[in-house]
């Protein structure tokens, strides 16, 4: 039994990493992969999540309906952001970096003023489960099972829908999908939106389980940024899920085999050689090699 | 007349490539525009595309003044192009790329159908990367997804481009068919003497963002002529 809780307790890390990468990133991954900008407001757009998640619970909706409406609040703040700032800065690597800092800096500064330093927790929901010793939460496999199924989504998206084939094009070359009828503008603020909506109900699954404040989004920002610097731009599902794997793996091995905070720098460790490996990421690797593999065969 | 152009100025900038050219294009017209290297052929195509703005002069497609339209909104209206270079996009299938060309001519259903007619390889490839297609597949697959939409007027930017010759013969045949069989009007620009004589009812050339002569498609199978014009010796 003690040996059952011990290999429990590692895939329990694991899928619990996994799912806190996946939530955190996935909208940044988007809006990076498809536009071409490092959105650094990310985080406070999950802030905006919270909060919403927050105050319509205290309102009395049901947390899932609350979640959900903290997503369709920071899409929608997502797309007039976009329309009014981040479409001057596409492709523009450094300089939405910048802009984006600072629409930051002007969130968590103005949550800060009208609401105070926090408001009040909202409660962790499902309890937890014994194994031998040890005790689990079960809300932790609930949020990896919705990054799961959050995931699916964004690819069944993305995959299936018109509007993904669009954004896909658009991401690769905006011109041309425009000489061939697609209006990338509204491609792009839809894009942008559905990534800061993702952010939003990312942040209000984080909202019950961590204290909500105006700094809330600099607990994720950093983390979904290596994130999505590691998976790179070309293939947002293979790049999110490569990456993922890769970190949440080496974080959780040398979480265990040292401690949490060696485990944050076994993950830094990854990234880096990742990267100086695939300086494009890891999906910009895997999609050169499938159209290698696919025009090899094409030969034969 | 599909189109219209009347004094048109443009380029990149305040830096003018384009200048006061007046042209027209009749229907079911097959119209080449050649000169050399530099003159300003493309962006002549790109600003009737809406890729390049007007900065004078007046674009007119079916008596509409689109001189200051979106790009997208004019492939809507049913202007369809090829640029040089073909424009696919590399890391989607053939499927999605034909689903590109749907919104051409502003119907949005693909015309799949009639894709396979001309291009059978591409149903063959539909799940292929289009990245991964060989140099005349690409070229197939461009011509494809316009014609997977609705498009009245096609703008082709050197189509023979690394294409081998007898893939040349074949985009000939393809363009010819596109105006019997569609009805298609047909720009193109094109420095392939051979693929001009095989399709071009009229040609203009352009030197230095104007246009200098305007020949019929006898005229420029003469030695001296092409010589002149696209300094090539034949």
């Amino acid at each position: 039994m003690e040996e059952f809780a011990l290999i429990f307790g590692y895939i329990y890390q694991y899928l619990d990493n996994i799912g806190f990468l996946i939530l955190a990133a996935s909208g940044l991954i988007i809006i990076f992969g498809m536009m071409g900008v490092i959105n650094m407001a990310h985080g406070e757009l999950m802030m905006i999540g919270a909060y919403i998640t927050a105050f319509t619970y205290y309102a009395g909706v049901p947390a899932p309906i609350a979640i959900l409406l903290a997503g369709v609040g920071a899409g929608i703040a997502g797309i007039i952001l976009e329309r009014l700032v981040i479409r001057f800065f596409y492709k523009q690597l450094l300089s939405s970096l910048v802009v984006t800092w600072g629409l930051s800096l002007m969130f968590s500064q103005g949550f800060l003023l009208i609401f105070g330093p926090s408001i009040l927790n909202i409660p962790t929901p499902f309890g937890n489960f014994p194994i031998d010793e040890q005790t689990f939460g079960i809300y932790r496999l609930v949020l990896f099972g919705i990054s799961m199924a959050m995931i699916a989504g964004v690819w069944a998206v993305f995959t299936f829908t018109r509007f993904g084939t669009h954004a896909r094009a658009t991401m690769e070359d905006p011109e041309m999908a425009d000489a061939l009828g697609v209006n990338t503008r509204h491609v792009y603020a839809l894009t942008f939106g559905l990534g800061s909506a993702l952010g939003g109900i990312a942040g209000g699954m984080f909202a019950l389980t961590a204290t909500i404040s105006p700094f809330f989004g600099i607990n994720y920002t950093p983390l979904a940024f290596i994130t999505v610097v590691v998976g790179g731009g070309a293939n947002v599902i293979t790049g999110l899920l490569a990456s993922v794997l890769a970190l949440a793996g080496s974080q959780t091995l040398v979480n265990n085999l040292v401690n949490v905070y060696v485990g944050y720098l076994g993950m830094m460790g990854t990234a880096l050689i990742i990267l100086l490996v695939l300086p494009r990421g890891i999906s910009e690797y895997l999609e050169r090699r499938k159209i290698r593999t696919e025009r090899a065969s094409g030969r034969e | 007349m599909p189109l219209n152009v009347s004094n048109l100025y443009s380029g990149y900038g305040r830096v003018r490539i384009v200048q006061d050219v007046t042209m027209s294009v009749g229907e079911g017209e097959i119209l080449a525009v050649i000169g050399r290297n530099g003159v300003g052929k493309t962006t002549l195509m790109k600003t009737l595309v809406g890729l390049l703005g007007t900065l004078h002069g007046t674009i007119e497609f079916r008596d509409q003044d689109i001189s200051r339209m979106h790009a997208s909104r004019r492939a809507r209206l049913g202007i369809g192009y090829v640029p040089q270079g073909r424009g696919l996009f590399t890391r989607l299938s053939v499927g999605d790329n034909l689903v590109m060309g749907e919104r051409v001519g502003g119907i949005g259903a693909t015309n799949r159908r009639r894709v396979f007619q001309f291009f059978p390889i591409l149903e063959e490839r539909l799940s292929q990367k289009a990245g991964s297609l060989s140099g005349g597949e690409q070229q197939q697959l461009a011509f494809g997804r316009i014609l997977a939409g609705h498009p009245e007027l096609i703008l082709l930017d050197e189509p023979s481009e690394g294409i081998q010759p007898n893939i040349v013969q074949e985009i000939g045949r393809i363009i010819q068919r596109l105006r019997h069989e569609e009805g298609l009007t047909v720009v193109i620009v094109e420095q392939n003497l051979e693929l001009i004589h095989a399709v071009a009812d009229r040609c203009i050339v352009m030197d230095k963002g104007k246009i200098i002569a305007e020949l019929t498609a006898d005229e420029i199978k003469e030695p001296e002529v092409a010589k002149r014009y696209l300094a090539i010796a034949t």
